[in-house]
């Protein structure tokens, strides 16, 4: 099974528990990567058939998987 | 009926075209006071004036204005302003008093003014001819850079000097005096190159977000933009071309040397930038996809709700004139302010992405982003290139040149960018409220 690495925003109720709110989608599989409190995100890699159940974690808004960036090379007159 | 207020007054075609002010006075003057002078006390000594009606006499400062009309002055005490009825004389003596200096700001005749109305008959023809024409000359579909004749308006071109990028001069940092002196300014990118003999001395923290990478720039872009945004005032053998040149430096890589990321470092860059307290957080990087991407949308109102700007680059994804592009994440989040790129005679650049409908998708100002000099990782030095990732630091550097002026963060710092620029007769789709400029 692919895994995907996803983020999970966290609501402004849950952002003062936002460890208990990692901790909770630890135990629905997500491999926690980072807990970004400032923001309230929390980053980490999943399997890509649990991407629906840590939805439903309390507090979750919303999970997405990671949006890959890419500049053009050093040499693009355009960047 | 004739127009009338402050000191553009009305106007109306005479013999000769050209507008005439026409302001209508009552023979009074109206007198403003410094902040914390004391009106009724400065009239009496600068004047001698002795009958003064005051509104914070009357209940809840609402002057019965038919009872004030014997008094040589009415004073305006919320608004530190007195309306005065004196003789000319009297009130150039009053000007030059002994009382008036540090307490009087300035006095200017009292204007009398009318409900607007629609201009005569004559004035209306005139007026719907001049629109036509600007209409057809200022087409919004066909303003490409390159299709002079349809970027009509006023006539603007800069060009890089020995002083001065030619961003610097449009964007008036060349004549202002500020520095940025203190304000954070994160700049997440390619990183740095510390080596590069402008950046000496100067206040800098870096941290790399990208696994198994140091701090360090091998791409290029990364310096390039913390180089527009506060490269030095006087950097050795080269023009100027950066912004806030007294700002500390937060240089977060999120982007490797191949010039490519992902959410996960991305937002620990802006959680870093936002738990350091950085006023301006620059992001010249993004997606193109048409929709705001939920997590940049959270970490973008906290962000902003935290006093940390999040300033990002609109898009090159256009190729204009036929493809106007659109803005992609993380700029189309509602709560991150997106830029676009301007040439050098203000224009929308080719590649500069147009205004998305939904909420959050608009280009909120524009910065010079065409030709761009700034500085390169060593021993290259210098380079130029385009693009809104240009553009971008222009106005980062911008926003802490206000923010140390005004106090401003967040919110107030976003209202002041689109407040002090300059309105392009250009589509808004694509340069939101204008090129964005310093202050003296």
């Amino acid at each position: 099974m692919a895994r995907v690495s996803v983020s999970c925003s966290v609501d402004d109720e849950h952002l003062p528990s936002i460890g208990a709110v990692a901790e909770a989608l630890r135990e629905r599989g997500l491999d926690v990567a980072q807990v970004l409190d400032g923001v309230g995100v929390i980053t980490g890699e999943v399997a890509d058939d649990r991407r629906g159940a840590l939805q439903e974690v309390p507090g979750v808004l919303s999970v997405d998987a990671d949006l890959p960036v890419q500049l053009p090379p050093p040499d693009s007159p355009v960047q | 009926m004739i127009e009338s207020g402050s000191s553009s007054g009305g106007w109306e075609a005479t013999g000769s075209g050209s507008p005439v002010s026409t302001a209508q006075t009552t023979g009074r003057y109206v007198v403003v006071f410094e902040d914390g002078a004391e009106p009724q006390e400065t009239l009496t000594a600068a004047a001698g004036l002795s009958s003064m009606a005051d509104s914070r006499d009357f209940d809840s400062q609402a002057m019965d204005m038919a009872q004030t009309e014997g008094s040589e002055a009415t004073v305006f005490a919320e608004l530190g302003i007195a309306v005065v009825a004196i003789d000319p004389e009297r009130l150039g003596a009053m000007q030059t008093s002994q009382a008036a200096r540090g307490a009087i700001v300035d006095v200017a005749p009292e204007l009398i003014h009318h409900v607007l109305t629609e201009p005569a008959d004559y004035l209306r023809g005139y007026r719907d001819g001049v629109n036509d024409l600007a209409g057809r000359l200022g087409g919004d579909e066909d303003e490409a850079a390159g299709d002079s004749a349809a970027q009509a308006g006023p006539s603007a071109s800069f060009a890089d000097n020995d002083e001065f990028t030619w961003g610097l001069q449009a964007t008036r940092v060349s004549t202002s005096s500020r520095s940025g002196d203190g304000v954070k300014v994160a700049v997440l990118d390619t990183g740095l190159d510390a080596t590069h003999p402008d950046f000496v001395g100067r206040d800098i923290t870096a941290a790399s977000f990208i696994p198994g990478a140091s701090p360090h720039d091998g791409h290029g872009h990364g310096t390039h933009c913390i180089g527009t945004a506060c490269g030095p005032k006087a950097p050795s053998g080269s023009r100027r071309y950066g912004v806030a040149y007294e700002c500390d430096i937060f240089t977060g890589k999120v982007l490797s040397d191949e010039g490519s990321g992902s959410d996960a470092g991305i937002l620990a860059g802006i959680n870093w930038a936002v738990a350091n307290d950085c006023a301006v957080i620059s992001m010249s990087l993004g997606a193109d996809i048409a929709r705001p991407h939920p997590p940049y949308s959270t970490a973008g109102r906290r962000a902003l709700a935290r006093g940390s700007l999040i300033i990002a680059a609109a898009g090159n994804n256009a190729n204009r004139p036929g493809d106007k592009g659109f803005v992609g994440a993380p700029a189309n989040s509602p709560d991150i302010l997106a830029v676009g790129a301007l040439d050098s005679r203000l224009r929308v650049a080719r590649f500069s992405a147009r205004s998305l409908p939904g909420r959050g998708g608009q280009v909120d100002v524009a910065g010079p982003g065409v030709d761009v000099y700034s500085s390169w990782p060593m021993p290259t030095r210098y380079h130029t290139i385009s693009g809104t990732s240009m553009a971008t630091p222009h106005v980062a550097g911008l926003a802490a040149l206000w923010s140390k002026a005004t106090g401003r963060r967040g919110l107030e710092l976003w209202a002041t960018l689109a407040k002090e620029s300059r309105r392009l007769p250009r589509p808004s789709v694509d340069v939101g409220s204008g090129l964005s400029l310093a202050g003296w």
